[in-house]
C-alpha cells in the first residue's frame, strides 16, 4: 500500500530512527511502512495517524 | 547499507563461521583416538562458548539494522541458555547410556534430559511472539517459523518415504529440531527474498 509517510516524516525533518522512536517500533518497521513492504495493522496505523494529526486515509492511499 | 551494519555483519558471520568450524572440529575429533566418549565429548563445550560472541555480535548486528528490541534480547538470552542445556543434558545422557546397561525406564528418564533444552527453545520462542511488540519484527518471525515448520513437515515425510521404500536410512526422530532451526533460518532468507 502506498503512503506519504515519508513525505510527512520530511516535512518535520524526521529520521526514520525519530518517528520509530515516536511510535515505539523499530527502525526497520518504519522503514518496511514506508517503502510499502508492509502494511500496519490498524492499532498501528491509528498511532501514525494521531501522530502526525491526520485521518489514516490522508496518510495511507488506496491500492489503484 | 552503513559502514556500522556492513561491519556488524562481517563480524556476525565471522563469529558463525569459528562456531560452525569449532562444532564441525570437536565432531571430527570424536571419530579419533584423540577424544573418547563419554567425557571426551565434553570438549564439545568448548566450541559452545562461541555462541556467546556469535549473539552479542548479532545484537550489535541488529541494532545497526535497527531491528533490535527489548524482546529480541530476551529470546537471545533464552535461546542461549538452553542451547547450552541441550548440549550438557545431551553430553549428560551419552556418558550414562554409553554402556547401555541401564533400564529402560532409566533410560527413558535420560531421553529427558537433553529434551529439556528442547523445551527450552520452543519456550523461548512461543514467548518471543508473545512478547515482541513490534508487530512487523513478530510477522517476519512468524513467517520464518511457517516456513521452517513447512520445510519440516515435507522433509519428514518425503524422507518417511525414502526410508518405507528402502532407499534411505532410517533417521533418528532428534533431527527435527536442528532441521527446524535451520528451516527458520531459510525462512529469514525468504523474508529477505521477499522484501527485495
Amino acid at each position: 500500500m502506498k503512503n506519504r509517510l515519508k513525505v510527512l516524516r520530511a516535512e518535520r525533518d524526521w529520521s526514520q530512527g525519530d518517528l520509530a522512536e515516536r511510535l515505539e517500533v523499530s527502525r526497520q518497521s518504519v522503514n518496511a511502512i514506508e517503502t510499502g513492504k508492509y502494511d500496519p495493522s490498524l492499532p498501528l496505523a491509528f498511532r501514525i495517524a494521531d501522530l502526525f494529526g491526520l485521518s489514516i486515509e490522508d496518510i495511507f492511499l488506496r491500492d489503484a | 547499507m552503513t559502514r556500522a551494519t556492513s561491519s556488524t555483519k562481517r563480524a556476525t558471520f565471522l563469529w558463525s563461521a569459528a562456531f560452525m568450524v569449532g562444532m564441525s572440529g570437536t565432531g571430527a575429533l570424536l571419530f579419533t583416538d584423540f577424544v573418547q566418549p563419554p567425557w571426551g565429548m565434553a570438549v564439545m563445550l568448548v566450541p559452545m562458548l562461541l555462541l556467546i560472541p556469535l549473539v552479542r555480535a548479532s545484537e550489535r548486528m541488529q541494532r545497526a539494522a535497527g531491528s533490535a528490541s527489548p524482546a529480541a534480547a530476551r529470546y537471545n538470552r533464552r535461546m542461549l541458555a538452553a542451547s547450552f542445556a541441550y548440549v550438557i543434558g545431551f553430553l549428560v545422557a551419552v556418558a550414562l547410556f554409553v554402556d547401555q546397561t541401564v533400564s529402560k525406564p532409566v533410560a527413558a528418564m535420560l531421553s529427558l534430559l537433553p529434551t529439556f533444552g528442547t523445551f527450552g527453545m520452543i519456550w523461548a520462542m512461543a514467548r518471543y511472539v508473545t512478547e515482541e511488540s513490534d508487530e512487523y519484527l513478530r510477522v517476519r518471525t512468524v513467517n520464518a517459523a511457517l516456513v521452517a515448520t513447512g520445510l519440516l513437515l515435507a522433509t519428514g515425510t518425503f524422507w518417511g518415504f525414502l526410508t518405507t521404500f528402502g532407499v534411505a536410512p532410517h533417521v533418528p526422530m532428534w533431527v527435527l529440531v536442528p532441521i527446524w532451526a535451520m528451516g527458520l533460518g531459510i525462512g529469514q532468507l525468504v523474508n529477505k527474498v521477499r522484501e527485495a
